[in-house]
């Protein structure tokens, strides 16, 4: 019998850490953002995967307010987005894998911000988006927080009216609210769901059960709405 | 399903109380958008007040103008010719946010010449 219930835990235990993966503390998942404590971030044009051709531009002036809003000192968007213009560098693909100590010397950047937009599906009553965030260090060119993954932001309307034609007018609504909803709104749930992991700068008040929290997914798949934004 | 029903909940909590934020931004989104997107005189018009905006009326728990508004605000006035405004502007953000100088300053030295 007792050989029986052995067998049976550890196969329940065989079982169990097949199937869950252990939750890392932020410090340990972003520990060059504890060790380096970055101040300013540079955001780079989002690199785009898709035939959405607007994306890159409006995912690119939803950025900032987050990061700042996390306690960073973000680069002037405009600005910066003006310079990387003037100087053929309005392209993440060009910097994603490469030093990035010049983004350091000309904007004071500790840490360059790089987004890839890789999925833009509308269908009935969702935009799907397939995103990536990845934070590299000026200084060490290391990855100092990354994460990625798939966005299903719903546009569906309720159904207000009641009834058969409550429920004609709601399908309508929704169809309508899909095709009209912009990049920005989807792209504000995106960063707001992906950013929320970020460990605090400098400007916010210490959190002080940041070190006891626990990191998100690196790699997500999940259905939002628009309250999620900011 | 259970989590599901979890998950809603959670999001739900999380929208239902606002926790207060660092900056204001007034209608910093909507107008951002809207001259990125047309680019013309009444975008622009609405761009300028949007910045005064959020610099005269911070609500935000830190109190102050936050990071890049001082500095893209002068680079919109420069573009409108309001450069000796634009220039003050750009003082600022190097005044407040004093990790923006190497960046401001080679944007100044730029225009002196």
């Amino acid at each position: 019998m007792k050989k029986i219930t052995i067998f049976f835990v550890i196969i329940a235990t065989a079982f169990t850490s097949c199937t869950t993966t252990k939750p890392i503390l932020k410090t340990v998942a972003y520990k060059g953002i504890y060790s380096e404590k970055p101040l300013s971030i540079l955001v780079m044009p989002p690199i785009n995967k898709t035939t959405a051709v607007d994306a890159k531009e409006y995912f690119h002036s939803t950025l900032n307010i987050p990061l700042a809003n996390a306690g960073f000192y973000v680069i002037p968007p405009y600005l910066s987005m003006e310079i990387l213009k003037k100087e053929s560098a309005y392209d993440g693909e060009l910097f994603i894998n490469a030093p990035l100590t010049k983004f350091g010397e000309i904007f004071g950047a500790d840490m360059v911000l790089f987004t890839i937009i890789n999925k833009w599906d509308k269908t009935y009553g969702y935009v799907s988006v397939g995103v990536e965030y990845v934070i590299k260090s000026t200084k060490t060119n290391e990855i100092l927080y990354s994460r990625k993954g798939t966005i299903n932001y719903s546009t569906s309307v309720s159904n207000t009216g009641g009834g058969l034609v409550g429920a004609l007018v709601s399908v309508a609504a929704t169809a309508i609210n899909t095709a009209a909803t912009k990049y920005v709104d989807v792209a504000r749930v995106c960063n707001g769901y992906t950013l929320s992991d970020l460990p605090l700068g400098k400007y916010a008040p210490v959190n002080p059960k940041e070190s006891e929290e626990f990191a998100g997914k690196n790699e997500f798949n999940v259905t939002l709405n628009s309250k999620y934004g900011y | 399903m259970k989590k599901i029903i979890y998950f809603s909940i959670s999001v739900f909590l999380l929208c239902s109380c606002t926790t207060p934020q660092l900056y204001s931004w007034g209608k910093y989104q909507t107008t951002s958008y809207n001259y990125l997107k047309n680019n013309d005189e009444k975008s622009t018009k609405e761009l300028v007040k949007t910045y005064q905006n959020i610099i005269d009326k911070q609500t935000g728990t830190r109190r102050v103008v936050p990071p890049g508004v001082y500095a893209d605000y002068g680079f919109l006035l420069l573009q409108i010719n309001k450069s000796t405004e634009g220039k003050k502007m750009l003082a600022k953000e190097i005044e407040l946010y004093p990790e923006s100088k190497v960046f401001i300053d080679r944007i100044l030295k730029k225009l002196e010449k």
